[in-house]
């Protein structure tokens, strides 16, 4: 049996959180805010596209990744009062007028004929962009002290890599000719040009770089 | 993408046949049925014992899948449809995520609806599709769409679930059973989530209430014609009054689509009396 008197580590040996982050719980509001925003309009236009879709697959695909991105949502409504935002709507926003420009283009299409170009607005260019920059947060982020950011980054990655494969995958079964390719080609490019003006779906930073306001690591000890 | 599409906006493929109810109700072989039915001309409940049951069953089955497409495009478009806010026009973030969340439980119905259509020997397109389902989620009041929808036509979901996880039952398909089980705890919760909001979007409204209440009683009552729903024996679909109760029916709000589908019966009865004695004369 166990010596319960035995002293021992507060931190397991294989416990290697550390307390330094990127982002201070300013930032972190901020950027959740934008993630709601974005996740937000995600669930609306899915579900906005399902009665114009006429491939059956497709159209149930769709009506299920609604709600996906709707829970995503709501776990950022629900984080934001936690990060000291007791008005989760005022930090709901957008990056910049040119993330909201991306979700106009994103959302153009509309004709039955054109389920390609909606596909490839979400899941080769909005997905592949969320991923990343919730990746960069889940990197980033302090392990100890933004546990609760990270536990939901965690749970939405699953679903986006996971709705990614199938999106693409359903691309994939619906281009069959050289005219579907350019036409998919043509729509991302259109986008992604869009999404560069941006700096990525929380605006520049969404990867870091310059334009991370507080690049230096904060907590670090001197 | 605009708000507010119609019905014109339903995107299918090559399978699929459009009908209108108009063009149901006017069938020349409904009149066939007046044979069959003991000279009502109403349609029966589904006794495995009579010859015709398999093939109402797969007809019932496809009518559900294609009602289950439709309640998946309506949740979809009641999610993009409306913004958040108070006005009315406007809904709570709550409820599109309410909405969101019928959009994944509509997809799950559609596939388990394509499964069981294969298990019970149909195809898709085999029977027409009518779409009042998603007539009723275009209105442009949330309150009256949800009402419309969410009370009215899953409500009316529920007592079709039931009878046909009865007919799964009786007639020993233990896979329709369960799936139609399944399917009912789902619109139970949907039914749920429609009577919440009305109840909260309207608290102080009773006016807006009575106008969604209204709407409801004609959704109703279109679904409840020739004695297709009601509370009688021989009632093609039988009103689940337990599961409605679940739902947040009250028993005067069941018993007001009791009397409503009684007065449809009496009234479809009125119109083949009428119409056998002009054709005899």
């Amino acid at each position: 049996m166990a010596d319960a008197k035995k002293p021992r580590a507060a931190f397991a040996p294989w416990d290697r959180r550390e307390l330094p982050g990127s982002f201070t719980v300013e930032e972190t509001a901020k950027r959740v805010g934008h993630y709601k925003w974005v996740e937000m309009r995600l669930f609306e236009a899915l579900g906005g596209w399902v009665p114009t879709v006429p491939e059956l697959d497709v159209k149930m695909r769709l009506g299920t990744h609604t709600y996906h991105h709707a829970w995503h949502a709501d776990l950022w409504n629900k984080r934001l009062p936690e990060l000291r935002e007791m008005n989760p709507e005022r930090l709901t926003a957008p990056a910049n007028d040119h993330i909201v420009e991306f979700f106009e283009a994103m959302t153009e299409p509309e004709a039955p004929e054109q389920t390609i170009e909606k596909l490839v607005g979400v899941y080769r260019v909005l997905i592949p962009a969320k991923i990343a920059a919730y990746t960069y947060h889940l990197n980033n982020t302090s392990t100890i002290t933004d546990a609760p950011t990270i536990r939901s980054i965690k749970f939405i990655l699953h679903d986006e890599y996971e709705d990614w494969t199938n999106g693409e995958m359903l691309l994939q079964s619906l281009i069959e000719t050289d005219d579907e390719i350019e036409r998919a080609a043509a729509q991302q490019i259109r986008l992604e040009k869009i999404l560069l003006k941006a700096g990525g779906i929380v605006g520049p930073g969404s990867l870091g770089g310059e334009s991370q306001a507080s690049a230096e690591t904060v907590g670090a000890p001197a | 993408m605009k708000k507010h599409n119609d019905v014109t906006s339903l995107a299918r493929d090559s399978r699929f046949e459009r009908l209108s109810l108009e063009d149901q109700f006017s069938d020349p072989r409904n009149a066939v049925m007046v044979g069959r039915t003991g000279g009502t001309g109403m349609r029966r409940r589904l006794d495995p014992a009579r010859p015709g049951s398999p093939d109402r069953a797969r007809s019932l089955m496809h009518g559900i899948f294609t009602g289950e497409i439709q309640a998946l495009e309506g949740a979809g478009r009641t999610c993009f449809d409306f913004e958040v806010g108070t006005g009315d026009d406007e809904v709570p973030f709550e409820l599109k995520l309410d909405m969101a969340r019928q959009c994944w439980d509509e997809a799950r119905h559609c596939e388990i609806s394509v499964k069981l259509g294969e298990w019970m020997g149909t195809e898709i397109g085999e029977f027409a599709e009518t779409t009042v389902l998603f007539e009723a989620a275009c209105n442009p009041d949330p309150v009256l769409r949800l009402t419309g929808v969410n009370r009215a036509l899953e409500g009316l979901a529920i007592d079709v679930f039931n009878t046909m996880r009865e007919f799964g039952a009786e007639t020993g398909d233990p896979l329709l059973h369960f799936c139609e089980d399944w399917m009912l705890a789902d619109e139970v919760t949907h039914v749920k989530m429609g009577s919440d909001w009305l109840r909260r979007l309207t608290e102080k409204d009773p006016e807006r209430r009575s106008r969604a209440l209204e709407f409801q009683r004609v959704v109703d009552k279109l679904f409840s014609g020739a004695g297709f729903r009601g509370e009688e024996e021989d009632s093609t679909i039988r009103l689940a009054r337990r599961f409605r109760e679940l739902a947040g029916f009250s028993t005067d709000e069941i018993d007001e689509i009791s009397e409503l589908s009684r007065q449809s019966r009496d009234e479809a009865r009125a119109r083949i009396a009428q119409r056998a004695l002009t054709e005899a004369s």
